[in-house]
């Protein structure tokens, strides 16, 4: 599955319209500066194209614990900052009844005690905890996924990947791009020829 | 179109770079679209991804407006869709997973700025080309099953995965209040909305609540799970939670480093190209000629944007965009941005009279126009 052609649009066109607001200071940076500058210009631009999800909240959450990018998130994003940023990310747990959630780990503790008996072996145990090593570390790795249950961390997880991807390819574009036009530059085409091609098409 | 395509590939060009004008003319033709909010790109050639997501969400979607529990969907989009791909019913299903997110396409792109309701609530589709291979969609069959019996007898399968989607969140309370003793009993015969989802319980399976809801709630992380399965490459013959889960990490953590590292190599290419300057080239070449040619523009624009080499296309429109990002970026520096601050895409107006006086795009009326511009501004 790929992204949709709308989001990779609604993508460019934020990406494009954060560079313009961000050019301006592109001159006096240094190449350090200027990547981490790129690269927040992209999630923004990939977390405002892609609306309102878990996973884009969580990464301008994580974007705006600088100080000096919350005021360039805030200029982007407008008045979507405010909404965005809402619930503050990292305690934001899934509301349970603690009456339900009680009688669940009872009768769940029950049946477990009824079902291990006769095995012996901690097979499942094991491969219970591999599986929850590494969602521990999915969690890490998708903004905002620590406060997300199994199900949504892996939903998040689809869109998130999906969104990377897209911003990937999106970024190799831009770059063929740019180098493309860098050639075109440095090319030895004089301006006779090319107004004679231009004409004769 | 096709004059843009003509251009694109017919003018005398070496012929070296034909694989990378397919590419690029895409390209092109995206970044156009997105300066020209008029331009109708799923009438393109190709129809290409809204297509896709049109055609095999096109019955589900229809499906949707039945029961109506509460999508809008795309009637507008889907019906001027082709139909490329034979629709089997493995799309449909995968289509009707997410048809539950799917909104309209076309009025979404169109719209100014990115944070449109519409594509908020639209997802990265699900909508896999037709090289999905179908025997994947039967492993799927199976574990449909149960959502088949689920819901009425009579619809077909994804009708009962859409069900459950659509009330996911009152599925637990439901299945605690039907009596587990007699589940398959009843069978929704009007479907249309399900308060209760009916889960036949499967021999020598328990049947009460809880397990039941269990039983869901895995069934449901398991779709997930095959769902990134395909999404990850190699990862579909891989059996087993944690080696799936590793390669998941493994493939988000890859691309990640893969984002930092095209950033860095952007960074590279900046100081000879400026950004502001560039990006003022592409707007203000591809702004006046959107006003201008009402519609998605003529034979100048994938020239202008020039992401492919072809060194004799269109000559004299790229040869613009290197000499004359420094002489823009002195003469519109301020105006710009206070521009484009307002609307990323309503600019062209307001550049239409200086970007024209250098540029120049009319392509019958200016070429001589332009080149002596040229002349006069190398």
């Amino acid at each position: 599955m790929q992204a949709t052609k709308s989001f990779e649009r609604a993508f460019l066109r934020q990406l494009l319209r954060v560079f313009r607001l961000s050019a301006v200071s592109y001159k006096s940076m240094s190449l350090q500066e200027r990547k981490s500058a790129i690269k927040l210009s992209a999630d923004v631009a990939m977390a405002s194209a892609r609306g309102s999800r878990k996973w884009t909240r969580g990464l301008i959450a994580k974007l705006s614990e600088e100080d000096e990018h919350r005021s360039f998130l805030r200029l982007i994003l407008g008045t979507e900052y405010e909404r965005l940023t809402k619930p503050c990310h990292g305690s934001w747990k899934i509301p349970r009844s603690k009456k339900i959630v009680r009688r669940s780990l009872r009768v769940c503790s029950r049946r477990k005690n009824n079902l291990r008996a006769p095995h012996g072996v901690k097979s499942s145990v094991l491969a219970r905890t591999l599986v929850e090593k590494r969602t521990h570390a999915l969690k890490r790795l998708v903004p905002g996924g620590e406060s997300l249950d199994g199900y949504s961390l892996l939903d998040e997880a689809l869109d998130y990947v999906i969104s990377l991807r897209a911003q990937a390819d999106l970024m190799q574009k831009l770059l063929t791009t740019f180098e493309a036009s860098k050639l075109s530059a440095l090319s030895k085409c004089t301006l006779p020829e090319r107004k004679a091609s231009f004409v004769g098409k | 179109m096709e004059p843009r395509g003509s251009s694109g590939v017919g003018s005398g060009n070496s012929g070296t770079y034909t694989p990378e004008i397919a590419e690029s003319l895409r390209f092109e033709e995206e970044i156009q679209s997105l300066i020209d909010p008029s331009f109708d790109a799923s009438s393109a050639a190709g129809g290409s991804f809204t297509a896709l997501l049109g055609l095999p969400a096109n019955q589900a979607v229809e499906l949707l407006h039945h029961p109506g529990p509460g999508e809008p969907p795309a009637s507008a989009a889907t019906d001027t869709l082709r139909l490329p791909f034979g629709c089997s019913s493995t799309f449909v299903e995968r289509a009707a997973r997410f048809s539950v997110f799917a909104t309209d396409d076309s009025p979404a792109s169109s719209s100014g700025g990115g944070l449109s309701p519409g594509l908020k609530a639209e997802p990265p589709d699900s909508d896999s080309p037709p090289t999905l291979p179908a025997p994947a969609g039967k492993p799927r069959r199976p574990s449909k099953r149960k959502e088949c019996e689920k819901s009425k007898v009579s619809r077909r399968p994804r009708w009962g995965f859409l069900s459950r989607k659509a009330v996911a969140k009152k599925s637990k309370s439901a299945e605690e209040n039907t009596s587990a003793a007699k589940p398959a009993a009843e069978e929704n015969t009007s479907g249309d909305k399900l308060p209760y989802v009916h889960v036949r319980a499967r021999r020598g399976q328990a049947t009460d609540s809880h397990s039941l809801a269990e039983r869901a709630r895995r069934e449901k992380i398991n779709a997930r799970m095959k769902l990134l399965q395909e999404l990850v490459p190699g990862c579909s013959k891989i059996t087993g939670t944690a080696l799936v889960l590793d390669e998941i990490i493994n493939h988000v953590q890859s691309l990640q480093r893969q984002v930092e590292f095209l950033s860095m190599k952007l960074a590279a290419v900046n100081p000879r190209i400026d950004f502001s300057g560039l990006d003022h080239i592409l707007s203000a070449e591809c702004g006046p000629l959107a006003v201008a040619s009402g519609c998605g523009g003529g034979a100048s624009d994938p020239a202008m944007w020039a992401s492919d080499t072809a060194a004799s296309t269109g000559g004299i429109r790229r040869m613009p965009a290197p000499p004359q990002i420094w002489h823009l970026d002195v003469v519109h520096p301020q105006q710009s941005s206070t521009v484009w601050e307002n609307n990323g895409v309503a600019h062209p107006h307001f550049l239409l009279s200086p970007a024209t006086s250098l540029v120049g795009y009319d392509p019958a009326s200016s070429v001589p126009l332009n080149s002596n511009r040229l002349k006069t501004e190398l």
